[in-house]
């Protein structure tokens, strides 16, 4: 029986995919700004992760998030509620 | 210009332009279908603006870079609807970049939604067409005219266009008509992020003949247009909505040599 991958784990994924860098550099306190993402990579990966879980991100969850972690925590609250 | 009972697709169609192309369809009595790239809150809230005008409404999220999205969102269509009679290809996407700044996957996301997108969802219209229909395809002038920062979107544009005189010819026999509306800088949110200037470039409003910018409804009127019988006879085209801004880009231009050419 496989496990599925946390939402941690997915994301980072996703997110080393898109800014062309690899996992072993990802930081849970790293920022989009320190990982050289521009707006189109945020666009790409806000939609990469939205079809991964079928949801919406909205844009005033954004606000608050920092880095990795704080972005994490968001996609985590929004699946959970999704159920 | 009556669009009474025809069924139109309007991609991007949330918000800016799109917004105002399926409300104008809408509004000409077509059943709307929006498609959107993340906010399905905004094609919703769309979608029942254009109910209120007294038609069907459908929002449909995609990513129109992904091909199997797509296929995804023309069996939604087909299952929901049966078929299709116009399609706008108006979803765009880009970074604001100089050529020699442009990364390879910001050309290939622009290519692939802009261009690519753009194909493959005529490819599937053209399948659901089967009374004949409309494609319109939304390009810009940065098709042709340089405007700084815009090389990405300006490329997809021109291969856009190049698309919209293919499909005309290729399409007819299956009495699909295809054409192209090419608008200047329009009074949206997104113009805003290819000018320094907050309050939108002053020179373009100066500039139009007819003393204003363009605003999302210019276009949609042109799109409407296209996509009515009296349309018939425009095939291949590439119609710009641009408040003449391209007829008076050279007036400020003076010659040093008192007007002299060689050549």
């Amino acid at each position: 029986m496989s496990v599925s991958p946390s939402v941690e784990e997915t994301v980072k994924k996703i997110v080393m995919r898109i800014v062309r860098k690899k996992e072993d550099e990802y930081s849970p306190n790293a920022t989009f700004q320190d990982m050289k993402a521009d707006s189109l990579d945020i666009v790409q990966i806000l939609v990469a992760v939205e079809d991964t879980y079928d949801i919406e991100i909205p844009d005033e969850e954004l606000e608050g998030v920092t880095d990795m972690e704080s972005f994490v925590a968001v996609i985590e609250r929004i699946v959970a509620e999704k159920g | 210009m009556s669009l009474k009972g025809k069924i139109a697709l309007v991609t991007g169609g949330s918000r800016g332009i799109g917004q105002a192309i399926t409300l104008k369809l809408a509004s000409e009595g077509a059943d709307v279908i929006i498609n959107c790239l993340r906010k399905r809150k905004a094609a919703e809230e769309t979608a029942e603006r254009a109910r209120e005008m007294g038609v069907k409404a459908h929002a449909i999220r995609a990513n129109l870079a992904e091909p199997e999205k797509i296929e995804e969102m023309f069996a939604d269509i087909k299952d929901k609807f049966g078929r299709l009679d116009i399609l706008v290809n108006n979803a765009a996407s880009g970074i604001a970049r100089t050529a020699m700044e442009l990364e390879y996957d910001a050309w290939d996301w622009t290519m692939n939604v802009n261009a690519r997108g753009a194909l493959l969802c005529s490819q599937q219209a053209a399948k659901l067409m089967t009374n004949g229909g409309v494609i319109v395809n939304i390009s810009s002038l940065g098709s042709k005219l340089v405007t700084p920062v815009y090389t990405a979107v300006g490329v997809s544009k021109a291969a856009l266009e190049a698309l919209t005189r293919y499909l005309a010819v290729e399409l007819a026999v299956k009495n699909i008509r295809v054409n192209a509306v090419s608008a200047a800088a329009v009074e949206t949110e997104t113009v805003k992020l290819y000018t320094s200037d907050p309050n939108l470039p002053r020179s373009i409003v100066t500039t139009t003949l007819a003393g204003r910018m363009v605003q999302p409804e210019d276009i949609a009127n042109a799109v409407a247009f296209l996509c009515s019988d009296r349309a018939e006879m425009i095939r291949g085209q590439i119609v710009v909505v641009d408040g003449g801004v391209s007829l008076t880009l050279m007036s400020g231009i003076q010659s040093k040599g008192g007007g002299e050419v060689s050549g």
